[in-house]
C-alpha cells in the first residue's frame, strides 16, 4: 500500500511533464477523501527517518534563535528528538512512542522522567510547534476533508475536525500540490475561526523515493513569532532498530 | 485705546462675521474630540522610573492587561468551572487579545503518583473535572500551590481571575467593551468585577462623557439665571453667554487640530471658562446699559463704553490667564500641563470675545428703552445698600479689630496648613461606590491590592546566583507588605521541586538550563522573562495606602537594592510606588512653583494698574490672606492635596485677585473726589463691592458644579474654589479697605487732607 502510493507520486511527478496535465487530473477526479489520503500516504512513505535539523526561532522583532537537533523516526509513531544546542539544553532528549507516551531525559539531572503531554496546544521547546502540530499523524483519521477549489498544480482542501476529535484548530486549510500531493502550505484557523498559523514548506527535493521539504516554516500571526525548520542532513530507510527508540537510548 | 475702540466699531460687521465664521470651522473640528482616558500617558516620558514602567509594560504586558473576576460561593463548582473555561475560550478569540490566563489554562508543574512528570494546564479543556470528587481535588491542589492562590483564586476560594492580555497597539476600549459583552451573553450568575488598566479608561471615558454631558448645561443654566438676575434682558443674559460658549468651542476646536485629547482635568475646562469668562462679557455688558443712559449716539456711545471698560477687562483676564498659565512650569503631568495652556487660552478668548464681539453687536442694537444699569439694579436692592452702609462703618470703626481678626485667622490656618494630607493615587479620583473603587477593594481583599511594583532585574537570569537572589528579593519585597511576588525562580523552584530535588534553585548552571527547556514557550515566560534570558522581572502588588507609607515602601527597597546590586547583576525599581513618590514631590513642587509665578505675574500686573510697588503688595493681601484659609481649611477638613486641588492656589491668585484691581481702581477714583474715606468708601462698596459679591456667588456657583462631575479630585477642586471666591472677595471689601485705611497708603491718594477729618465726617454722610 505504502510503496504503492510512492510509486504512485513519482508516477505523477513524471506526468507534469505532459501537457494537460491539470485536465488529466480532474477526468480522473479523486474526491476529497482520496487526496487526503494520499496526502497521508506521502507524509508517513519513509520506513524511517534521520534528520539533523536546524530550528530558526524569530521573534517578533526580527530576532533569531538557532537550536539545533537530532531527530529520529520510525514508521509514524516513534520519534528520538536530542537536543545538541543551545549548550546548556544540549543533550537533552525527549522520546515519542505510541499512545501518548512520552519520556523526557535532562542531561545536568541524569534523570529521565515520563512527561504526561495530554496537552496538546503546549508549545514544543520554544518553537511554534504545538505538540499536536509535531504528533504524527494521518489527517485522514482526525479530519473531514473537502475540495475548496483546483487552481494550477494545486488541490486546496478545507480540513475540520471529525466530532469528538480534540483539537485546537477549527479547521485547516491544506495546499496540496497536484503532481505529487505533497503539502506546501496550512493555514491553521483557531476556535474562533480565526487564522493564526500558518505552516509552509518549500525546496522540495527528492531524496531516493521520497520527497522532502528542505524548509519549512510555521508562523504563529497572532504572537508574530516564526519557526524556521531547515534539513540539514536528511537519510532514509537506514534500518533504525527498536532499541534506538527506548529509555536506556535516551539517556545514553 | 480709544484707537482699538474705534476699530472695532468700524469694522463691527466683520467682527461679527470673522467671529461667527471662527466658531463654525473650529466647531466643526469637535467631532473629531478624543478623551485620554489612559492615566498613564499622563506620566512624563522622561522621567526613567515611568520610562521603565512603560518598558516593563510594554516588554511584559503589565499595562495590557484586563482583569475580570468572578465572585461566587465557591468557584470550585461544576458550572463556574465550565463557566470559566467557556470565558477563557471565547475571550482568546478576540482579535487583539494576544492571551488569556486562567484557572481554565495557566501552567501547572507537578509529579503525579506514579513519578510522571505533568507539564500541562491545571484544568484539561477537553477533559473537564465533571464529579464532586474530581472538583474537590482540584480545589484542594489549587489552594495548596502559591502559583495560584492568591493570584488567581482567592484565600476563600470564593474569587477567581481572568487575566487577558492585550496586544501592543490594541484598541483598549474597543476590547474592554467587547470583553465585557461576552460576559454579559455568557449569562454568568454571582458577581463579576472589571479591573485593570482597559476597563479602567472605558469606566473613565465614561465619566468624562458624562461629566461633561452634565456638568456643561448645569453651569450654563446657572449662568443665564445669574445674569438674567443681573441684567433682565435677552442681550445681557445671550452676550456674554455667547461669548463662553463661543471661547468653549474655539479652545476645544484648537485643541483637537493639535491633537490634545479630553483628560481628566480639562474635562472642567467647559466649566471653569463658563464660570470665569462670562465675568468678562458681563462688564462689557453692563457698561453699555450704563452709557446707554448718557449718551444717544450709538456710535459714539458703544466707543466709549468700550473703552472705559477696556483694562479693568484686560487686566482681570490677563490676570487670570497668569494664574493658569502657572501650573505649566514645572508640572510632572501632561494633563496639568496641558489643563494650564489651554484654560488660559480660552480665557484668552472668552476676553477677546468680549471686547470684539460683544461690542460689535451691542453696537448694532437699538438701545432699550428702560434700561436698568447693573449699579442701578443693585440700587433699588436697599437690603443690600443698607448692608454695605454698615460694613463701611463697620470696616472704617475696627480697623485694627478687622486687621488682628485676619491675622488670626491667618495663623490658625498656618496651623491647619501643617495638617494637609496628599493624595497623589489614581484610584482615588473616583467616587466609593464606583466600579474602578469597588474592583480595587475586591482585589485588596482577595488578591493583595492591583498596585503594581515592578523590580527589573538584568544580568545573566540562568545563573543561579541571580535567580537566588530575585528569589530573596521577592522574600523582602514581602516583608515591606508587598503580596505575591512573582518571577521566574518560582518556575524554576517548582521545577527543580518535581525532578525531586527538592524546591530550590540548583546550584548549577546547567540544571538551571534543563529545567528552562521545560518552560520554553510557556505564555508566562514572556511576562517575567526577555528571549535573550539577559533580563526578568519580579512582580508584586500592594493595597492601597497611604502616601507616607509608599514613600516608606519605595525607599526601603532603594535600600535594599543599593547593598544587592553587583557587577553580576542589577536590580531597579518601579511600579506605581516609585511613580507615586515622584508624583508626589511634583505635587508639592509644582504648588511652590505654581503659587510663586502666579503672585509674582499678578504682583507685575498690579504694579501696572496702581504704579506704586507698595500699593500692588497691599491689593495682593486678599489673595494672599485667602491662600491662607484654603490651605488651611485643607488641613482641618482632610481635603488632600491632590493633582486637581494643587491647581487651587493658581486659580485663586488668578481670578481672585479680580475683585482686588476692581475695588482699588473704584476706591482711588473715588477718594481722588474729594471724599472722605468713608464716603469713598460707602460709594465703593455700594457698586464695586456690590459687584464684586454678584460675581463672587456666580464663580462661587460655577465652581460648585464641579461637585455634581464624578471626579473625585474635581470635586474637591470646586468646592475649595468656591471657599477661595467668597474669601477673596469679602477679604477685598473688608481687609483691604481696612488696611488701606490703617497704612494711608499713598497710592490712593493724598490721605493728609483728613487728619482730622475722619469722625467729624461721620455725621454727614449718612444718606
Amino acid at each position: 500500500m505504502m510503496k504503492k502510493s510512492i510509486s504512485y507520486c513519482v508516477l505523477v511527478a513524471g506526468l507534469l511533464l505532459l501537457p494537460n496535465f491539470n485536465n488529466w487530473a480532474q477526468e480522473k477526479s479523486l474526491n476529497a477523501d482520496e487526496i487526503l489520503a494520499k496526502v497521508d500516504d506521502v507524509i508517513n512513505a519513509p520506513e524511517d527517518q534521520e534528520l539533523k535539523v536546524n530550528l530558526i526561532l524569530i521573534d517578533k522583532d526580527g530576532k533569531e534563535k538557532l537550536r539545533e537537533m537530532n531527530m529520529l523516526q520510525k514508521g509514524s509513531e516513534k520519534r528520538m528528538v536530542k537536543f545538541l544546542s543551545p549548550a546548556d539544553q544540549k543533550g537533552i532528549g525527549v522520546l515519542s512512542l505510541p499512545n501518548d507516551i512520552m519520556y523526557l531525559y535532562l542531561p545536568a539531572f541524569n534523570k529521565t522522567r515520563r512527561i504526561a503531554s495530554h496537552v496538546k496546544n503546549t508549545k514544543f521547546a520554544g518553537t511554534d510547534f504545538t505538540y499536536e502540530d509535531m504528533e504524527a499523524i494521518r489527517y485522514s483519521e482526525k479530519y473531514i476533508p473537502e475540495i475548496l477549489k483546483q487552481v494550477d498544480n494545486f488541490i486546496i482542501l478545507q480540513l475540520k475536525p471529525k466530532a469528538g476529535v480534540k483539537t485546537d484548530y477549527s479547521k485547516l486549510i491544506m495546499w496540496v500540490k497536484s503532481d505529487n500531493f505533497c503539502l506546501t502550505k496550512i493555514e491553521h484557523y483557531d476556535k474562533g475561526n480565526t487564522l493564526y498559523k500558518v505552516r509552509t514548506s518549500e525546496k522540495f527535493e527528492k531524496l531516493g523515493k521520497y520527497w522532502i521539504s528542505k524548509e519549512s516554516a510555521m508562523e504563529d500571526l497572532k504572537a508574530r513569532h516564526k519557526t524556521k525548520m531547515i534539513m540539514v542532513d536528511v537519510r532514509f530507510d537506514s534500518g533504525l532498530s527498536d532499541d534506538m527508540f527506548t529509555e536506556r537510548y535516551l539517556s545514553r | 485705546m480709544i484707537n482699538y475702540s474705534d476699530l472695532v466699531i468700524k469694522y463691527r460687521k466683520t467682527v461679527i462675521f470673522t467671529t461667527i465664521l471662527i466658531t463654525l470651522v473650529l466647531g466643526y473640528f469637535l467631532k473629531d474630540m478624543k478623551i485620554n482616558a489612559d492615566i498613564i500617558s499622563y506620566l512624563p516620558k522622561s522621567d526613567p522610573v515611568v520610562k521603565l514602567f512603560n518598558y516593563i509594560g510594554e516588554q511584559y504586558g503589565g499595562n495590557l492587561s484586563a482583569m475580570i473576576a468572578l465572585e461566587t460561593d465557591d468557584i470550585f463548582n461544576k458550572e463556574t468551572i465550565e463557566r470559566i473555561n467557556h470565558l477563557t475560550q471565547e475571550f482568546k478569540k478576540l482579535e487583539d487579545v494576544s492571551y488569556v490566563t486562567s484557572l481554565a489554562n495557566v501552567l501547572d508543574i507537578r509529579r503525579d503518583e506514579e513519578g510522571t512528570l505533568q507539564i500541562s494546564r491545571l484544568i484539561d479543556e477537553y477533559n473537564l473535572p465533571n464529579t464532586p470528587q474530581d472538583i474537590q481535588k482540584l480545589k484542594n491542589y489549587t489552594l495548596s500551590k502559591t502559583m495560584y492562590r492568591g493570584r488567581l483564586v482567592s484565600d476563600d476560594a470564593k474569587a477567581t481571575l481572568i487575566i487577558c492580555r492585550l496586544m501592543e497597539g490594541a484598541d483598549k476600549i474597543k476590547t474592554a467593551n467587547q470583553l465585557k459583552e461576552i460576559i454579559k451573553k455568557s449569562g454568568v450568575k454571582g458577581k463579576v468585577y472589571y479591573g485593570g488598566l482597559p476597563f479602567q479608561m472605558m469606566d473613565i471615558s465614561k465619566i468624562i462623557l458624562s461629566d461633561l454631558k452634565l456638568l456643561i448645561p448645569l453651569v450654563s443654566l446657572l449662568i443665564v439665571v445669574t445674569l438674567f438676575l443681573s441684567f433682565g434682558t435677552l442681550r445681557g443674559v445671550l452676550l456674554p453667554l455667547l461669548s463662553v460658549a463661543f471661547s468653549t468651542i474655539w479652545v476645544l476646536g484648537i485643541m483637537v487640530i493639535f491633537r490634545i485629547p479630553i483628560t481628566v482635568l480639562s474635562d472642567a475646562i467647559p466649566v471653569i471658562l463658563i464660570a470665569v469668562g462670562s465675568a468678562y462679557g458681563i462688564h462689557v455688558v453692563s457698561k453699555f446699559d450704563e452709557e446707554q443712559m448718557n449718551e444717544v449716539n450709538k456710535i459714539i456711545r458703544s466707543k466709549k463704553a468700550l473703552h472705559e471698560v477696556g483694562v479693568p477687562v484686560m487686566l482681570a483676564a490677563v490676570t487670570t490667564m497668569a494664574g493658569f498659565l502657572s501650573f505649566i512650569f514645572g508640572s510632572y503631568l501632561s494633563a496639568i500641563r496641558e489643563f494650564g495652556i489651554f484654560t488660559s487660552l480660552g480665557v484668552f478668548f472668552a476676553w477677546i470675545i468680549s471686547v470684539t464681539f460683544i461690542p460689535a453687536v451691542l453696537s448694532l442694537l437699538k438701545a432699550k428703552g428702560k434700561v436698568v444699569s447693573l449699579d442701578n439694579r443693585i440700587e433699588r436692592k436697599s437690603v443690600l445698600t443698607n448692608l454695605m452702609d454698615k460694613l463701611g462703618e463697620f470696616v472704617l470703626k475696627n480697623e485694627k479689630i478687622i486687621i488682628a481678626g485676619g491675622i488670626a485667622i491667618i495663623l490658625v490656618c498656618i496651623f491647619g496648613m501643617t495638617k494637609i494630607e496628599r493624595k497623589v493615587d489614581m484610584l482615588d479620583y473616583f467616587k466609593p461606590g464606583t466600579p474602578i473603587r469597588m474592583t480595587e477593594e475586591m482585589m485588596e481583599n482577595k488578591f493583595g491590592g492591583s498596585i503594581p511594583i515592578q523590580i527589573l532585574v538584568k544580568g545573566d537570569i540562568q545563573d543561579s546566583t541571580v535567580l537566588k537572589e530575585m528569589k530573596k528579593m521577592g522574600k523582602y519585597l514581602e516583608s515591606q507588605g508587598a503580596h505575591n511576588p512573582q518571577s521566574v525562580a518560582d518556575l524554576i523552584e517548582e521545577m527543580s521541586d518535581v525532578m525531586g530535588e527538592g524546591k530550590t534553585i540548583p546550584d548549577s548552571k546547567d540544571k538551571v538550563g534543563n529545567l528552562w527547556f521545560l518552560l520554553e514557550g510557556e505564555e508566562i515566560l514572556s511576562q517575567l522573562v526577555n528571549p535573550d534570558k539577559t533580563e526578568a522581572v519580579i512582580q508584586a502588588t500592594i493595597v492601597n495606602v497611604d502616601t507616607a507609607r509608599i514613600r516608606r515602601l519605595v525607599e526601603n527597597i532603594e535600600k535594599y537594592i543599593k547593598n544587592t546590586n553587583t557587577t553580576l547583576f542589577t536590580f531597579t525599581q518601579t511600579g506605581m510606588p516609585s511613580i507615586y513618590q515622584h508624583l508626589d514631590d511634583s505635587v508639592m513642587r509644582s504648588q511652590f512653583t505654581s503659587l510663586i509665578i502666579a503672585i509674582v505675574l499678578v504682583y507685575i500686573c498690579m504694579v501696572f494698574l496702581l504704579h506704586s510697588f507698595t500699593g500692588a503688595l497691599i491689593g495682593l493681601v486678599p489673595i494672599v490672606f485667602t491662600l491662607f484659609v484654603v490651605f488651611g481649611l485643607m488641613g482641618f477638613t482632610g481635603i488632600p492635596l491632590d493633582i486637581a486641588t494643587v491647581l487651587t492656589g493658581g486659580i485663586t491668585i488668578g481670578v481672585g485677585i479680580d475683585y482686588s484691581i476692581h475695588f482699588v481702581n473704584r476706591f482711588r477714583e473715588e477718594f481722588k473726589k474729594d471724599k472722605t474715606e468713608l464716603e469713598a468708601l460707602d460709594k465703593t462698596l455700594e457698586t464695586t463691592g456690590k459687584a464684586i459679591l454678584i460675581n463672587v456667588m456666580a464663580i462661587m456657583l460655577g465652581f460648585l458644579v464641579l461637585v455634581f462631575g464624578n471626579l473625585v479630585p474635581l470635586q474637591r477642586g470646586g468646592i475649595l474654589m468656591a471657599i477661595s471666591m467668597i474669601s477673596s472677595g469679602f477679604a477685598a471689601i473688608i481687609l483691604l479697605p481696612a488696611i488701606i485705611l490703617m497704612t494711608k497708603a499713598g497710592f490712593i491718594g493724598d490721605f493728609s487732607r483728613l487728619i482730622n477729618g475722619v469722625r467729624n465726617h461721620f455725621g454727614s454722610n449718612d444718606k
